[in-house]
């Protein structure tokens, strides 16, 4: 019985995948949404792993999605390789090649220092996955300090500190537009700054297809690790401590040190599909981090099913493919509702109506029905057939005595 | 001569002897079997205000620790801090001007006497149910919108107050509604996991009242006049006044300037604290709520109604956010995210005033009132000034957690 | 050799001091009963002993290691295991897996395939064996606190304590306990065992801790402490008709 179970499973990856990578096939002029829809799969899939497996609330997965971008726009605004020295810039020798740093101070300095350098000299932009990595490594570093400053103490600190430290990197790169451009945005190179070649056909650095299956190959990547760490001792150490703090330290597990853990792998996580996510909209600005989006993205796990990563991607893709549908404004007699603010009244209305009546989300049980929650078949039929056994062997609890009369 | 970059060398110089102090020190005192409780504290704080001189006399002698070691050497780290300061920005109008400095403390103190207010009810509503509230910064803002509909365009001729007492009467209903609706459900078991529910259902209240607004309102901001035109009046009259007050202006011993509209904020904020401590220690409900907020069990036995303490509290939570958005909407122009930042500057207040404790939150709100007032008044670039306003909260937010995590009057674990 | 040290240990909770410098020694696997009324302060002390608190002032060493100053996965390590008064299963997660986590967090290196068989095993001797795929929530009370002992067997410490495993259990759940602490103590182990259960802790314990107001006041074999008069004074007070009163919750520092 329990290898129908997992025949079934593979098959439902597999058919998924295969779904996802046939759907630019099925909806073509739709492909922005769907690459947007997969970023958001990420991040409600990585921060359901945070929450839902790891009971640690933070409310700054958008400012790590954001710090991931920023990376990779600074870097490509500011870092030039260059097959000679500029003499004018900050630079660093890397061998044959420099490593060129134009800093706000000097913003021109490459520009003035072209006439001096000798004919044929390469200026490269550092290539998008580099970028792109920094802005992970960035991005869990952050994690890193915020998870060992605040992961020591109560979750609800954890709430308090991210929601407080998102709403401060927003205000900060608002404020400092030299740098970062401030509210009027930060341009990024495309993903594919000379354009892909699939086969005989030629796509256009414009062209979304090759950037959706760049995002649909890290959010199957990120999948694949998450499902993996899930599934591993880690797995089990967050899920206990997300039960129970103190057991699970009396019983050895060191607590602070896999929290922290897992803050910084799903900062990581977060900062990738930021990075991949400036590539491709190519103009980032602040609002990617407002507390809006980081709403969404709780309301898209939740609905989905904050316990399961697979719930929680599915219900972002439906959830973002909705929103999209709901932009047109709607007019019912003289009113006309304007949809684009209150389509997100709704889903705020739907995250606490589904935390209030549906604590597993809405996706996540229909999952759960058809793998029956990974158990083998003969525990369910057993759990139906003497459903009260249980209790009888034993008085009800040990807490009756010290209830309050 | 100036040396901007003095200060930045002394901040170096506090935060390296700080951290040292606060590594070593505890490992010093465990090693003479000493009680090393807090040790790190007072480590970091001998470190930044003394140096390496200080750290060595603290570990030969490791004195029982005491609050005036901790107030003496922190006032002291202070002081460099401030000498640093004036060296490096000789011309800044923080160091050149006593008067401006004065000015911008009073500020702070009034509105942080607003802050403070605010921060009581989140700290009211935590100690009674146990729970931080993320949309206390929505009942701020919903507390300045109500106020806004009422004053200008509902009924322009009553009175302002008026329209204080139906923000407040709003938020509290609201506040009620929500606590049966969706938190009732957490105490009678309806819910698995009570302290992950309670953290997302707030959050989500929060995100549903901003877009509910913003669909109801728009996004332009909204301004409210002032309440009150003061009367003219100088006290004594001709030269060296020690109190002038214009309509819009109040000016104490010719130094000191607050605008009106702040001050009659400040005056709300008074009547209300004294109002709330009138009604927790000496009203009958006042008494049970604090009854339920040290002991629940034994509350309950005494024939108080807990269920009914946490609907009282969180509404009366919610209701203080609102009435500090309502005196505060005559400040500052409104619009439906004016919320955020005014909640997290109520978690930086109640983490540093220690969770659940009452004059903690308010001595808390007066406090970051000031350090924001110092910080937005002596920031060169006006611009910047503004913008990094919050994160002088979050400074002081992760000096706490990492000093002091259980915050100036919170209860020792 | 087992050795525990506790040396002039107190803890202060904001003025009261709930464990008001206690001092004792253990060595070698004895079978250690701690009594006393509510509010003595037992849990504390255990919640000391386990790192989960930290002394306001004295030490702990336990085989010559100062423990009160590690925190509490480093004490499990050094192994020292305890249950807790309310039962603390993980309780969305099967019985299997709550078996699995003391056992992988004590072996760093080892897979989780190595440890289901002793998982299967241990569930076996405490009779919940059959449970082992349900989710732990689904346990009944008594089930929860074997289960909570079947974690201790996984973590294997040398000095276990055990914090009220008689309360509310049906009689025959209790012989299993019973055999349990027997069983495990001849294999070497030591236990502080507390309970209200008096009959039980009398004839199970080879050595009586009796805690009144924060204060040690008598250590020694169960008829000794049966006639200490510091005993029957904290216990007994003008109400001698109740001589146990029956189990009520501590209260607990949030």
């Amino acid at each position: 019985m329990r290898k129908n179970i997992r025949t079934l499973k593979l098959l439902t990856w597999i058919l998924g995948t295969g779904f996802l990578i046939l759907l630019p096939f099925l909806i073509p002029t739709r492909m922005h949404v769907a690459v947007i829809a997969l970023y958001y799969a990420i991040l409600a899939s990585s921060w359901a792993l945070l929450a839902g497996y790891g009971g640690q609330f933070s409310f700054a997965h958008m400012a790590f999605a954001g710090i991931g971008a920023y990376t990779a726009g600074l870097i490509g605004k500011f870092i030039r390789i260059t097959s000679a020295p500029t003499g004018a810039c900050t630079e660093f020798s890397l061998g044959n090649w420099w490593l060129v740093i134009q800093d706000t101070a000097s913003p021109t300095c490459l520009e003035s220092a072209k006439a001096t350098m000798p004919l044929g000299t390469l200026i490269i932009k550092l290539p998008p996955w580099l970028d792109i990595t920094m802005g992970i490594l960035v991005g869990g570093l952050f994690g890193l300090l915020i998870g060992a400053l605040v992961l020591r103490l109560r979750r609800t600190y954890l709430a308090l500190f991210t929601i407080a430290f998102a709403e401060i990197l927003r205000t900060v790169i608002n404020a400092e537009r030299d740098v970062t451009g401030g509210p009027g945005g930060l341009k990024v190179a495309p993903l594919f700054p000379n354009g892909a070649s699939i086969g005989n056909h030629t796509f256009s650095p414009a062209d979304k297809l090759p950037s959706y299956f760049v995002m649909l190959a890290l959010f199957l990547l990120v999948m694949a690790l998450m499902y993996w760490l899930a599934g591993s001792r880690f797995g089990l150490f967050i899920r206990s401590i997300r039960e129970d703090e103190e057991a699970a330290a009396s019983l050895g597990v060191d607590v602070v040190r896999y929290k922290i853990l897992l803050f910084t792998v799903t900062a990581m996580i977060a900062a990738a599909a930021g990075g991949v996510y400036a590539h491709f909209v190519r103009v980032i600005a602040p609002n990617m981090m407002v507390i809006k989006e980081m709403s969404i993205v709780i309301a898209m796990a939740v609905i989905g099913g904050m316990e399961s990563l697979l719930g929680a991607a599915i219900g972002a893709i439906l959830i973002e493919f909705a929103l999209e549908q709901l932009r047109s404004n709607i007019t019912v007699g003289p009113f006309t509702l304007n949809m684009a603010d209150w389509r997100l009244v709704v889903f705020g209305g739907l995250l606490m109506l589904t935390l209030r009546f549906w604590g597993n989300g809405l996706i996540y049980p229909i999952i759960q029905r058809i793998t029956r929650g990974g158990v083998g078949e003969e525990t369910v039929a057993k759990r139906l057939q003497q459903p009260a056994a249980n209790d009888s062997s034993s008085l009800p609890d040990a807490e009756g005595p010290e209830s309050v009369p | 001569m100036t040396h901007p970059s003095i200060f930045w060398y002394t901040l170096l110089w506090l935060i390296l002897w700080g951290a040292i102090g606060a590594l070593i020190t505890p490992r010093v005192y465990a090693r003479k079997d000493k009680f090393t409780h807090q040790t790190a504290l007072l480590g970091s704080f001998i470190g930044a205000a003394l140096g390496p001189i200080g750290l060595i006399l603290l570990w030969i002698f490791t004195p029982q620790l005491t609050a005036k070691w901790l107030l003496g050497s922190g006032l002291i780290a202070l002081f460099w801090l401030a000498l640093a300061f004036a060296k490096a920005a000789p011309e800044n109008l923080c160091v050149t001007s006593g008067s401006f400095v004065a000015t911008q403390i009073a500020n702070g103190l009034v509105i942080g006497s607003i802050y403070g207010l605010m921060a009581l009810g989140l700290t009211l509503i935590f100690s009674i149910l146990g729970i931080v509230s993320f949309a206390h910064g929505e009942f701020y803002m919903l507390g300045g919108m109500v106020t806004y509909y009422f004053t200008q365009v509902w009924f322009p001729d009553l009175s302002p107050l008026l329209g204080v007492a139906a923000a407040a009467l709003f938020t509290f209903l609201l506040g009620a509604l929500f606590e049966l609706l969706f938190l009732r459900p957490m105490i009678t078991g309806q819910i698995e996991r009570p302290g992950e529910y309670a953290i997302l259902v707030t959050f989500g209240l929060a995100f549903f009242l901003q877009y509910t607004t913003l669909s109801l309102v728009g996004a332009s901001p909204k301004k409210v006049p002032r309440f009150f035109d003061y009367p003219k009046i100088t006290v004594p009259s001709g030269t060296g006044e020690i109190i002038k007050i214009t309509p819009g202006n109040l000016t104490f011993f010719d130094t000191i300037s607050i605008s009106s509209p702040r001050f009659t904020a400040l005056i709300i904020a008074l009547i209300l604290l004294f109002a709330l401590l009138y009604f927790l220690y000496k009203t009958w409900t006042g008494k049970a709520l604090r009854a339920v907020s040290q002991d629940r069990q034994a509350a309950a036995v005494t024939g108080i109604n807990p269920k009914r303490m946490n609907t009282l509290a969180f509404a009366l939570g919610g209701m203080l956010a609102g009435i500090s958005g309502a005196s505060l909407v005559q400040v500052f122009s409104w619009v439906p995210w004016v919320g955020i930042p005014a909640s997290s500057r109520s978690f930086v207040i109640i983490v540093l005033g220690g969770m659940g404790s009452l004059p903690g939150a308010f001595i808390g709100g007066l406090i970051l009132g000031v350090v924001e007032a110092l910080g937005a008044g002596c920031v060169p670039d006006p611009h910047r000034a503004a913008a990094y306003l919050p994160a002088y909260g979050m400074i002081i937010l992760v000096l706490v957690l990492l000093l002091k995590p259980t915050g100036l009057f919170g209860r020792e674990l | 050799m087992i050795k525990l040290d506790v040396n002039n240990v107190s803890k202060n909770f904001g003025g009261l001091l709930a464990v008001n410098h206690v001092s004792f020694q253990v060595r070698g696997p004895e079978l250690i009963g701690l009594i006393g009324p509510n509010g003595a302060g037992k849990t504390t002390l255990t919640n000391l002993l386990s790192g989960a608190l930290k002394p306001t002032s004295g030490t702990i060493y336990m085989n010559d290691q100062r423990i009160d100053v590690l925190p509490p996965y480093k004490i499990a390590a050094v192994g020292l295991g305890r249950t807790f008064q309310v039962t603390r299963a993980f309780r969305r997660m099967t019985v299997l897996e709550n078996l699995l986590v003391p056992a992988l967090a004590m072996h760093p290196a080892a897979r989780q395939g190595q440890f289901v068989k002793k998982a299967k095993e241990v569930a076996e001797f405490l009779t919940i064996d059959h449970l082992l795929n349900e989710y732990a929530r689904a346990l009944s009370g008594g089930q929860q606190k074997l289960l909570e002992l079947g974690r201790l067997l996984m973590l294997d410490p040398d000095f276990i304590i055990l914090d009220e495993p008689f309360a509310g259990v049906h009689p025959k759940l209790m012989e299993i306990i019973y055999d349990y602490i027997i069983q495990t103590n001849k294999n070497g182990k030591a236990f502080i065992i507390i309970s209200h259960d008096m009959e039980t802790i009398f004839t199970l314990s080879q050595r009586l801790l009796v805690m009144a107001f924060g204060k040690l006041i008598a250590d020694g074999p169960p008829e000794e402490v049966r006639k200490d008069p510091a005993v029957i004074e904290a216990y007994l007070g003008s109400d001698s008709d109740k001589p146990w009163q029956p189990v009520r919750r501590q209260a607990q520092p949030a």
